[in-house]
């Protein structure tokens, strides 16, 4: 106990000075970061480019007599031209992520007994909401079946929550059972009594139920705010009064959506794949209150706003 | 307390008293820790939690108080809760105030709440103690319809699960049901006591049917958040061999009897297995819950995490950089590696990169997401003149011995229910004139998963050709695998 005791004055010291430590690394990290950006930045600026491009031009005529000086130039120029081909490469593909957001890419299975020689197709889903983007839902398929069904995609992997009926849109649209065949077997042609599999409208169907999802997520996130219900209580009275005591959603796919008045009345609406409400009960003490009802159907994002003015 | 008890079909209510002296009532209580016990007689303590856990505090005018008394009765919640608090910064033993609790402050009794908090208490304390068995509820389609594309989630409501779930039982029994929100996990566990009796009213729970009393008659039923799956725990406990008939039936019929309350009108569920039963929920919840790590397991878990500093956004204008905390992990090699030391470093660093590949940023030992066991039926061809690579590591493995506890064992302790799943696939094409030997595996130990992996760096395993089912990409713990492969496997998450 003694020890510990006369080593307090030096652990001060050592405290400060992992502290300054800690922080000069954190700055270290931030300045790193800071410089890798501003390096992918210089590269795929549109000057850099023509810079470059004029500078492998002018070296091309330079470089075909094999001479001793010229030897020299490209191993100067040639880790920057292949730093800034590969920041092109990623600028490029983060373009078709933020603008098209569906991006496919390969992966290989790393079990050595994977089907198809561990072939694997990737599929990227990127959705954004409220300005950012969210971290993107991949969808693994793979091609297990022989023979003449060796077209055949199935879902290996994927990172879609439950609350996405992934299932329901893989059976529908990348059907594996019997009669069904690949996309490019019979080119569009649909005999009859087979079921095609049609891995672009599947991919736009699980984007649309996806984004569904995160649109009523914020949506009711909207709502909460704007009745101000994740904020603390006691605000000097500034504003109206709290008249919704809650809004939250009811069901894992937020399909519905529950509200507490502060007098008791509780209302639930349900919403549709397009992101409207289509059917609204709102019970009160004396029964319906058919007026909030009727104010609560239509779309989705104009809810809060409608309840404003019936409430104010 | 009503004078006359008819036989009804309602649950037991939640403030029926269970005299201090029955023996269950010490041995549930007797479980727990002396902290635990304490913070649970404060949380009994608790305004809000009066109607069904009021203490023994002595009447205002009533003065004959007995001199004999050792806990004499305090006069208001606010003094027990100071003298319980006291307790808590005192040291003693559990036993002061396990005597206390039932002798003094609840002399009166205890109430099947109490007991219910104080058996989740236990749960909680011990995470491991229960088994769970992860179902899948499933819609059931009638023939020619369309599987709908709303509703892959049954909606959980627990008011109206629970009544319906009451329907369910069988007249004779009774059952008192306990909802609790797991303090860290998104999940909603329910507890279902059973006590065979047809009233609901203290008769049910009278002396008389001291024997009818025990854990076995406890289970429990886990609903994790936004997700088709519920686990239920298996019965443990040890030592009843009286009614164990009597209690699997009970259980059967509980286990019936979630489905039916999830069904509604036009709207029916079964349950279906998902091969996937362990102790850990942690486990459990990554497996089989609702967030993105169900189908990803393994390596491909680097799909589902959560990158650095947001780095897999499309307006990210760093270049990925592939991780570099291969040289972290370089200090903390595992012991067992005595050979080789010469060329260590590139190959442990390669092995290390190897793991990585495969498990990815899963089965880590300190992760908490152990399964402790796993049942594997190698159902292959008998290798006519050249062994399989993946045979070729057991022996290896069985050799070593290490720390982790990992045990492979042969054809060792099955259980009837996983011996049942893993025959289940046997009439299948079993046409083939090959002979196909009865192999069956099974590794146990605290984290098998992270076992393999360790066993990976160690280069007991040689990462490369193992099989996928060996990184646990699966999220089984029974399965059956043909040609490297979980067999019957539909794809993940279909």
């Amino acid at each position: 106990m003694d020890s510990t005791y006369d080593s307090i004055p030096i652990d001060d010291v050592s405290l400060q000075l992992d502290a300054e430590i800690s922080t000069l690394q954190s700055q270290i990290s931030a300045l790193k970061t800071q410089r890798s950006i501003q390096t992918s930045t210089i590269l795929t600026s549109r000057s850099t480019r023509a810079t470059l491009a004029r500078l492998r031009s002018s070296q091309k005529p330079k470089s075909q007599p094999p001479s001793t000086s010229t030897s020299t130039l490209p191993n100067d120029t040639d880790p920057l031209l292949t730093t800034t081909k590969t920041h092109l490469q990623h600028k490029q593909e983060n373009l078709y992520r933020a603008c098209g957001t569906i991006t496919t890419f390969r992966v290989r299975d790393p079990d050595p007994y994977a089907v198809d020689k561990g072939n694997v197709l990737g599929i990227r889903i990127d959705v954004s909401s409220n300005g950012k983007f969210m971290r993107p839902y991949y969808v693994l398929l793979n091609k297990p079946f022989a023979g003449s069904e060796g077209n055949l995609l199935r879902v290996h992997r994927h990172t879609v929550p439950p609350c996405i009926p992934l299932a329901v849109l893989a059976e529908n649209y990348l059907p594996t059972g019997k009669g069904a065949t690949g996309i490019s077997t019979n080119g569009g042609k649909k005999a009859p009594g087979t079921k095609t599999q049609d891995i672009r409208k599947f991919v736009r169907a699980l984007r649309r139920e996806v984004v569904g999802y995160h649109n009523r997520i914020s949506v009711i996130k909207g709502l909460r705010r704007e009745f101000r219900l994740d904020e603390k209580e006691n605000r000097k009275g500034k504003g109206r009064e709290k008249v919704i005591s809650d809004i939250s959603a009811a069901d894992a796919e937020a399909r519905q959506v529950r509200i507490e008045w502060v007098d008791g009345r509780i209302g639930r609406f349900t919403v549709d794949e397009g992101g409207s409400v289509v059917k609204a009960v709102v019970m009160g003490e004396q029964g319906r209150d058919r007026e909030v009802e009727r104010v609560l159907v239509g779309e989705m994002g104009g809810v809060g706003e409608r309840l404003r003015e019936v409430i104010y | 307390m009503s004078a006359i008890s008819v036989p009804t079909t309602s649950a037991l209510r939640s403030s029926e008293l269970i005299s201090s002296s029955h023996p269950a009532v010490v041995k549930i209580l007797n479980k727990l820790s002396r902290p635990s016990l304490l913070s649970l007689a404060l949380d009994w303590l608790d305004e809000r939690n009066q109607d069904n856990t009021a203490p023994y505090l002595a009447e205002e005018g009533n003065e004959d108080e007995d001199e004999q008394d050792l806990y004499p009765p305090a006069s208001s919640l606010a003094e027990l809760r100071e003298i319980y608090t006291d307790i808590q910064a005192r040291k003693g033993s559990k036993r002061d105030v396990l005597d206390r609790i039932i002798e003094g402050d609840w002399r009166d009794g205890i109430t099947l709440y109490q007991l219910a908090m104080a058996d989740m208490q236990y749960l909680y304390d011990h995470p491991s103690s229960q088994k769970w068995t992860a179902l899948k509820v499933v819609r059931l389609a009638s023939e020619g319809e369309q599987p709908s594309k709303s509703k892959s989630i049954p909606r959980f409501h627990p008011a109206t699960f629970l009544r319906n779930l009451q329907k369910e039982g069988l007249p004779d029994v009774k059952a008192h049901y306990n909802l609790d929100r797991h303090p860290t996990l998104p999940l909603l566990l329910l507890r279902i006591f059973i006590v065979e009796s047809p009233y609901n009213t203290s008769l049910a729970l009278s002396s008389k049917q001291a024997t009818t009393f025990d854990a076995s008659k406890t289970f429990y039923v886990a609903f994790p958040d936004d997700s088709p799956f519920i686990y239920v725990s298996l019965n443990t406990a040890t030592g009843q061999p009286v009614s164990r008939s009597d209690n699997k039936s009970l259980r059967r019929l509980t286990l019936e009897g979630i489905p039916k309350a999830f069904s509604r009108p036009r709207e029916r569920y079964k349950l279906e297995s998902t091969s996937l039963s362990a102790r850990n929920l942690d486990a459990l919840v990554e497996l089989r819950g609702g967030g993105r790590t169900n189908a990803a397991g393994g390596g491909w878990s680097i799909y589902a995490e959560e990158k650095k500093n947001g780095g897999d956004n499309p307006l990210e204008v760093q270049l990925p950089t592939p991780e570099s905390d291969i040289d972290e992990l370089q200090e903390d090699m595992p012991k067992g590696l005595k050979r080789r030391r010469k060329d260590d470093d590139r190959v442990v660093k390669r092995r290390k990169m190897v793991a990585k590949g495969r498990f990815g940023n899963t089965a880590l030992p300190g992760d908490g997401k152990g399964i402790e066991r796993l049942d594997i039926r190698i159902d292959d061809v008998f290798p006519s003149a050249s062994a399989e690579p993946a045979e070729d590591d057991y022996p290896l493995a069985d050799e070593l011995d290490f720390d982790l506890g990992v045990t492979k064992k042969k054809q060792s302790g099955r259980r009837s229910t996983i011996t049942l799943e893993l025959d289940k696939h046997d009439d299948e094409d079993n046409s083939g004139e090959e002979w196909r030997p009865d192999i069956r595996l099974a590794f146990m130990g605290h984290h098998v998963f992270a076992g393999f992996r360790q066993l990976v760096e160690a280069g007991v395993i040689d990462g490369e050709k193992m099989p996928g089912w060996m990184t646990g990409e699966e999220g089984v713990s029974v399965g059956v695998v043909r040609d490297g492969r979980i067999k019957g496997d539909k794809g993940s998450g279909m």
